[in-house]
């Protein structure tokens, strides 16, 4: 299947650039001054926080054209993204108390950014275990659509929280109303890192996708007289 | 537009009858908050910890566990005699069944809270009397906000297996940031601290509430019709 | 190069090895579960 196919090269290439981000970052990025080495778990840990904000934006969009449109590509969009952005959660939330623990002395505080980030992650696992417990498509279609959308203004209430209260996670520099105040090749790599890992994002998006789809045209098929469009890659 | 908000109240109504002509609901939720109180205040050691640290956080766990009893409920009756298809075919809209269940909610839960809050000044020695006014806000603001959602998802997860384990698990992230706004502002109001120190979390408050009233009323014909 | 601040080099190398394993692991998972199909 063409889509499936397409997702693995996108998936292995961006794995292949991540090597690279990898190499770039720990070797060839300068370390910052006062919080050592440690700091370049940054590289790391906020486009993986990007993603999972982007996936997690992009469960509400579908959410919203499904139940608007009631296409069912919307709804297998949802259910991949939102398994995506699971995944990107869980490696926002381990590397940032890796993270936590040298600069901030603490494995973890409740202080806003973090503890609705962790609220994040628990919105995935909802929006999963919901579907789990729905067995109808289009109930299921209809309920996920549901909770996805009420996820968007959550996370708009995490990010006005931010600016609104002072807390120990570092303002942000980048995505702020003055120009970025990183130093040159810091946000050379830092630019990178996003870039691949938004490749990753759709390399995982497009083979979940693709996972759903199959599913459907083999179940669709029945278990008789074997499927007919169901696919080798 | 004033025949939209007499269906919802006749929704709401009918709900509230039901409620408390049994009784066994709210009787729970009030026992279930004495006990917890009760326990929270032997809990602690009196020389160690005073009452007016612990004091926000023990309000609004029982707030919570008592909102999350009500929201429980709150479509169960309809799943007895498929009264919920005989409440889908009365000739109202969608957006009055939520409300009218919303507000009945609200009365509920506003009930417990009610009893449970002189009790809890009473057992925790909290003056709360000169904060009243402000505090009855936090709680009222914060309640609307998770019981909104909570309204939502009770619709759908009253359907699915697991119901009672699913709903906490769906609302949790949606309960955390108006609670945690409403224990910071309930810390403030206690320990005597300014008004205008709350008046961003006030803020927030409302804003939660407006947006996720607004949004919840936008959805809720999507949970329910076939 | 100039100083190099604290020497915390280990949470670093544990966040990168983190990361990757989790990524990693996810894009084997989907290899497999669509090469069973």
């Amino acid at each position: 299947m063409r889509l499936l196919r397409a997702g693995r090269w996108i998936t292995a290439i961006g794995l292949v650039l991540l090597a690279g981000i990898y190499v770039r970052a720990l070797a060839f990025t300068p370390i910052e001054r006062f919080q050592g080495p440690a700091q370049k778990i940054f590289y790391v840990h906020v486009p993986a926080a990007w993603c999972a904000m982007l996936a997690m934006g992009l469960v509400g969009i579908a959410g919203i054209l499904y139940l608007l449109l009631k296409d069912p590509r919307f709804d297998r969009f949802g259910e991949a993204s939102a398994e995506v952005g699971t995944v990107f959660s869980l490696v926002m939330l381990t590397t940032g108390p890796i993270w936590a623990k040298p600069i901030w002395g603490t494995w973890w505080t409740w202080d806003a950014r973090l503890t609705l980030t962790l609220f994040l992650f628990l919105l995935f696992i909802g929006y999963l275990v919901l579907r789990g417990a729905v067995t109808e498509p289009s109930l299921r279609a209809r309920y996920s659509a549901v909770l996805g959308i009420c996820g968007i203004p959550l996370l708009v209430f995490i990010h006005l929280s931010v600016y609104l209260f002072r807390t120990l996670h570092p303002q942000p520099i980048v995505l702020k109303p003055s120009a970025p105040s990183l130093p040159g090749p810091m946000l050379v790599t830092l630019l990178m890192s996003f870039g691949v890992f938004t490749l990753l994002y759709v390399g995982f998006v497009v083979q979940r996708y693709a996972l759903s789809y199959l599913r459907e045209q083999l179940e669709a098929a029945g278990g008789t007289g074997g499927g007919g469009g169901g696919g080798h890659a | 537009m004033a025949e939209f908000v007499r269906h919802a109240w006749s929704v709401a109504r009918k709900d509230l009858l039901v409620e408390f002509r049994s009784r066994t609901a709210i009787l729970s939720a009030v026992v279930f908050t004495v006990l917890v109180l009760m326990v929270f205040n032997f809990g602690r050691d009196p020389t160690a910890v005073a009452a007016v640290d612990l004091a926000p956080s023990i309000l609004w766990v029982t707030f919570t566990f008592a909102a999350m009893l009500a929201l429980n409920r709150a479509f169960q009756l309809e799943l007895e005699n498929q009264a919920l298809e005989g409440l889908l075919l009365a000739p109202i809209s969608r957006g009055s069944i939520y409300l009218g269940k919303l507000l009945a909610n609200l009365i509920f839960v506003g009930v417990v809270e009610a009893i449970g809050l002189p009790l809890f000044a009473l057992f925790f020695n909290v003056r709360i009397l000169p904060v009243i006014l402000p505090l009855v806000g936090v709680i009222g603001l914060a309640t609307i906000g998770f019981v909104a959602v909570g309204t939502l998802f009770s619709a759908m997860t009253v359907r699915t297996r697991f119901a009672e384990l699913l709903l906490p698990v769906l609302l949790l992230p949606f309960m955390i940031p108006p609670l945690i706004w409403a224990v910071l502002a309930t810390a403030r109001l206690l320990a005597d601290r300014p008004l205008s120190e709350i008046t961003g979390w006030l803020k927030m408050l409302a804003a939660y509430d407006i947006v996720f009233v607004g949004l919840a009323f936008l959805l809720f014909p999507a949970t329910v019709n076939e | 190069m100039p100083e190099a601040g604290p020497a915390n080099a280990g949470y670093m190398v544990a966040a990168y090895i983190a990361a990757a394993v989790i990524l990693v692991s996810y894009a084997v998972l989907l290899y497999r579960r669509t090469r069973k199909l």
